[in-house]
């Protein structure tokens, strides 16, 4: 209980701490009545009024159904039918906004500017999955979350991946999450919406660089289950550490297992931990000396991370239209670009000083340099937790669904002779009631 | 529903990797800053250059003597009192000034105003954020009206005998008070059942002025339309259309962004982005030009550059009795007086 009180403080810190808004149109865009033909706008229109609520609630009723069917229904067929039904109204009918996943950034923005106020919808998509998590594991995951339903439905002819390469591959999420939560924190991007690679899927438009990335998401989807939630997705990093701690969670039978190893290629997320054997005690003993040197090893690899992330800050910078305008107007000032752009064209035409640009770019680069740090020391600290964890042996006598891997499909069950046993049972208890 | 995980054979691997491969290329070769252009077709296109330029035999007007500089460093708004004098407001201050460009006296104020008029007995009704303030001639303060809220932007005042109508775009409506400054009603909030449809403000530029008819006329920039209203708040008629390509209309976003009366009751529009000073009839029948871009700017294009700019600078337009038309430069704040030359 203390552990749930802690997490509730932090969610209520976090609140306190961001700007939260209702979202509205200030002015409702130009009546043209001619035949002036308005370009599409590359981001969906914002919901109005009472609309919001109610993508709040279907997200709210779909991540109860969602952990209904996957702790209690314990049925894959009608987790996958919810899942297809959450790709069409959060994907193609909402055009995949406002989602949860990148919703991290307007948190991380709100923080950190006070200017900035997330509006209360948005603050619910960032939440509501998190609290279900910390309650019934990754049900958003299972049943909720349009991209992952998109993956889901092209899974056609699924291999494993091996564990190290798995392991190594999903600290690119962790970078990822740690570059977000960086960009929208110094107002530069929100690179989560910019490189979503489905979102010109569920818009039916956009980048044509990003509709090659998307297609080449869902091909390699074809044989790897859910690449971008296991390797790329920020949000995952979260719901990852919240589905650890989480009350409730999936168990691949629902009585004792009693390890048939049925269910053992069953998970294409390569999320089923088989039964440990005894450890040998000189690998006991050279995985304690591992453990010490790690243990030493964190803080140096925390602050060399953050150093590195600290000097990379010429770079990351540029990210942010104000480096780059300075940039460019440097470039221009000193001869050295000899001619304009048209940000720089604007710029000039605004009469500005031009000192004032660079003391402002300097200023968001020191924001930089801060950012790198804190950033760059994250990501230090994931690789020296995963070096330690690979140290770490933990005693498992039965099969079971990784706590923090396992995205809740409900696949496994129907790979249990116990589960089906239990619904043969429970369908006899019924026709003996009728 | 049951698939179990297959072995990876070298065909799936070479494949997966050739995925990622152009996954990774498609990502580096992204367009993050803008350089290779919006993409979008030429019927976007919006050359302003082009639509600059006036036919001269549309052009009525002349301008005959040099610009009045109000000394302004911005300038908001323009009035053209009764006995002739011009004033204007700007920098915390009104100042008014003769024909010939004397200056005859300055009203400090506490801020900014936005919008001013000058009633039949001389006294100034000026607009500021939220509120009104009343001064005589001798710039002494004679009444502050209500506050009308935070959000309330007044962009333009007239007065009749015994009304008052101010334009809010902050609220998108017309206030409609008496001359001590009690609020009678409100005009042009969105009403089914007598068909108004709302002003549709993008930027703050909304302009009201009473007619010779006795009709209030409020711009609708939004909807590139003046509107008729009477005192209680009843949509009589409406005029004006939209063109980004035809003189006769309202070109961009929003506009007219001002506009002024003669005494023959045809109207003197003004429009921000592409500037242009317009004359149409009672009717709202275009009859041709007072001045256009190049006249007004040197330009033929707009005078802009930044959307932010673009929203922020609009001329203002005043007529006297002799139906002369003075257009305040909020550019280089100057006042230029523009005659007519020949008959329409």
């Amino acid at each position: 209980m203390i552990r749930f009180a802690y997490i509730i403080i932090g969610i209520a810190v976090l609140l306190l701490s961001s700007g939260i808004a209702s979202g509205f149109e200030r002015f409702p865009p130009p009546d043209f009545e001619s035949g002036y033909v308005l370009p599409s706008p590359a981001t969906p229109n914002p919901r109005q009024d009472i609309y919001e609520y109610v993508d709040t609630i279907v997200l709210l009723t779909a991540l109860s159904l969602s952990s209904y069917l996957v702790l209690k229904k314990r049925r894959r067929r009608f987790i996958f039918v919810l899942s297809v039904l959450s790709l069409f109204y959060f994907g193609f009918w909402r055009e995949g906004c406002v989602c949860p996943i990148g919703a991290i950034q307007n948190v991380a923005l709100s923080v950190f500017d006070k200017d900035y106020a997330v509006p209360v919808a948005v603050m619910m998509f960032f939440l509501l999955p998190l609290v279900f998590t910390l309650f019934f594991g990754r049900t958003f995951c299972a049943a909720v979350c349009p991209l992952g339903g998109i993956q889901d439905v092209v899974l056609m002819r699924p291999v494993s991946v091996p564990q190290w390469l798995e392991s190594g591959l999903r600290l690119f999420a962790y970078v990822y999450l740690a570059a977000a939560v960086l960009f929208a924190a110094t107002g530069s991007a929100f690179i989560i919406c910019r490189y979503d690679p489905f979102i010109s899927f569920f818009r039916l438009s956009g980048n044509f660089n990003m509709l090659v990335l998307g297609v080449c998401f869902l091909f390699v989807g074809l044989f790897i289950g859910r690449p971008y939630c296991r390797f790329a997705c920020p949000y995952g990093v979260i719901l990852r550490q919240l589905s650890r701690i989480s009350k409730w969670r999936v168990t691949i039978t629902p009585d004792d297992c009693i390890k048939c190893r049925l269910c053992e290629d069953s998970c294409p997320f390569g999320a089923i931990k088989i039964p440990t054997e005894d450890w040998p005690a000189h690998d006991y003993n050279k995985s304690k000396r591992r453990l010490a040197f790690l243990i030493i090893l964190l803080p140096i690899l925390v602050l060399s991370f953050g150093w590195i992330g600290s000097i990379l800050r010429p770079v990351t910078s540029r990210v942010h239209a104000t480096v780059r305008l300075a940039d460019r107007i440097y470039l221009e000032e000193t001869g050295r670009a000899e001619d304009t752009t048209d940000a720089s064209d604007a710029f000039r035409a605004t009469g500005k000083d031009i000192k004032k640009l660079y003391a402002e770019a300097l200023a968001i680069q020191a924001r930089f340099g801060l950012g790198g740090w804190l950033s760059g020391g994250f990501v230090g600290l994931v690789i020296a937790l995963k070096l330690i964890g690979m140290s770490l042996r933990r005693q498992r006598t039965d099969y079971e669904a990784d706590r923090a891997g396992c995205m809740a499909c409900g696949r496994c069950f129907e790979y249990c002779p116990k589960e089906h046993s239990k619904r043969k049972q429970a369908k006899e208890t019924m026709g003996g009631s009728r | 529903m049951k698939t179990r995980l297959g072995t990876t054979n070298i065909k799936i691997l070479v494949a997966v990797f050739i995925a990622i491969a152009i996954g990774v290329v498609a990502i580096v070769k992204l367009d993050t800053t803008g350089k290779k252009g919006s993409g979008l077709g030429e019927e976007f296109t919006y050359d302003l250059e082009k639509l600059g330029i006036i036919d001269p035999n549309l052009i009525l007007y002349k301008e005959p003597a040099p610009a009045i500089d109000t000394g302004f460093s911005e300038s908001q708004s323009i009035a053209v009192a009764p006995d002739g004098s011009i004033y204007i407001a700007g920098d915390k201050a009104i100042r008014f000034f003769a024909e010939s460009g004397n200056l005859l006296g300055e009203i400090k104020l506490a801020d900014m105003p936005m919008c001013l008029t000058v009633a039949g007995d001389g006294k100034i009704y000026v607009g500021m954020k939220d509120h009104v303030e009343i001064y005589d001639g001798q710039g002494k303060r004679l009444a502050t009206w209500q506050n009308l809220g935070n959000d309330a932007v007044l962009t333009s005042i007239d007065v009749s005998k015994n009304d008052v109508f101010v334009a809010d775009a902050g609220n998108r409506i017309v206030y409609h008070f008496n001359t001590t400054g009690n609020l009678i009603n409100r005009i042009g909030g969105k009403d089914k059942d007598k068909k108004i449809s709302g002003f549709f403000i993008p930027s703050p530029h909304f302009d009201l002025a009473i007619g010779n008819d006795g009709l209030l006329r409020v711009a609708n920039p939004g909807n590139h339309r003046i509107e008729a209203y009477t005192s209680e708040g009843d949509l009589e008629f409406s005029w004006g259309t939209f063109s980004n390509v035809n003189i006769e209309g309202f070109c961009g976003c929003c506009n007219p962004v001002n506009f002024a009366i003669l005494a023959d009751k045809s109207f003197v529009t003004c429009e921000k982005g592409l500037v242009r000073v317009k004359i149409y009839d009672q009717d709202g029948v275009f009859t041709g030009v007072v001045a256009g871009s190049k006249q007004l700017t040197g330009k033929a294009g707009r005078i802009c550059s930044t959307p932010a700019e673009c929203q922020s600078r609009a001329f203002d337009v005043a007529v006297d009795a002799h139906e002369r038309i003075f257009v305040l430069d909020t550019n280089k704040n100057v006042v230029r007086i523009f005659t007519k030359i020949k008959e329409e």
